[in-house]
């Protein structure tokens, strides 16, 4: 791997990327630590412990929400599915998203003979 | 919680105990708790898919989850209420039950030893006279009821509850001096005179009180 996700970078985009797992489907804890994963072409792991406090986070704020799946054999699993509102947002910050990226973009990589003044 | 059938079903559940020990008992935490032992069950299975034995792998499930300090903060305070709440509860409850048994008793022994009194021909003072205790007891009652915590009521704090027991305890005290004053003086107009002054000293706090409560309901 040539680089690498500072926490700083990628602590904003957490929640987004959580809704965008669970808007192609609910999903429960380790099954959504394992997409993101897969999601990265396992080149980035999001940690178990910033997921959970996620979790609460966007369930609090109404943009998720939780329920109990049925008892397999290792326990019960909380699964956790995306609100009218957890979609409106995740939309919004997907916009955000593309404009950011393209300025940074020029920001960080623009040379400044092409520059109009 | 889990079934702890199995050893690792044992040590994820000792190990979610210890990580939150001392965090006050709450739904959430009781939720997160077992939402972290099924998960973290589910990934102990698939590292030790990968050929470790059952330690290594839940030890490397445990480090791989990050640090869990956060939601443990999180849910100390969500239990913080819960946790004051029941050292108060478990120390003040066995104080407001021997309260109500020695208020019920005294008030018991008042009206009984009045009674004795009455039926050996004593005075209307001595007869009256018994009736402190009924004051005493009527006042360590009301404490003691009030700073109990029940299913749907939380314990009033004990200055308020015993602002509220120097009330009662008033009140009662001026039908007390009232009956005293009127056997000792045989004077309606004296014994009156003695009950207002307690009385309207007990009305105006029982009302302040009254008036100023907080919502005690669960």
């Amino acid at each position: 791997m040539g680089g690498r996700i500072t926490t700083d970078l990628i602590r904003g985009h957490t929640d987004t990327i959580i809704l965008n797992i669970l808007r192609q489907g609910d999903s429960y804890g380790y099954e959504i630590y394992k997409t993101i994963i897969a999601l990265s072409g396992q080149q980035y792991e999001l940690k178990e412990a910033t997921l959970y406090s996620a979790f609460r986070r966007l369930e609090h704020d109404d943009l998720i929400a939780s329920y109990w799946g049925d008892e397999s054999q290792g326990g019960r699993r909380k699964y956790y599915r995306i609100t009218e509102k957890g979609r409106e947002n995740y939309e919004q910050n997907r916009k955000d998203w593309r404009f950011a990226k393209d300025i940074l973009d020029k920001l960080i990589e623009g040379g400044l003979e092409n520059v109009e003044k | 919680m889990l079934k702890s059938d199995s050893p690792l079903n044992k040590k994820i559940n000792d190990y979610l105990d210890h990580l939150f020990s001392g965090v006050g008992a709450s739904q959430q935490l009781f939720d997160l708790k077992e939402e972290l032992a099924t998960n973290l069950k589910e990934k102990t299975q698939d590292i030790k898919a990968r050929g470790l034995d059952d330690d290594q792998a839940f030890r490397e499930a445990v480090i791989s989850m990050g640090d869990l300090g956060g939601l443990v903060d999180d849910m100390r305070r969500l239990g913080q209420d819960t946790a004051r709440q029941t050292v108060y509860t478990s120390m003040s409850a066995r104080i407001s039950t021997a309260g109500i048994v020695i208020g019920v008793l005294l008030i018991l022994f008042g009206l009984f030893t009045s009674a004795m009194l009455y039926f050996m021909r004593g005075s209307g003072v001595e007869v009256a006279g018994a009736g402190i205790f009924v004051v005493a007891g009527g006042a360590l009652v009301t404490y003691s009821v009030l700073t109990r915590e029940s299913r749907n009521k939380y314990a009033m704090n004990k200055v308020r509850a015993a602002l509220y027991a120097i009330s009662v305890g008033l009140l009662l005290f001026s039908l007390f001096t009232g009956l005293v004053t009127r056997y000792a003086t045989g004077e309606m107009f004296i014994a009156i005179a003695s009950v207002m002054i307690f009385f309207l000293a007990g009305t105006g706090l029982f009302l302040a009180l009254a008036l100023t409560g907080t919502d005690r309901r669960k």
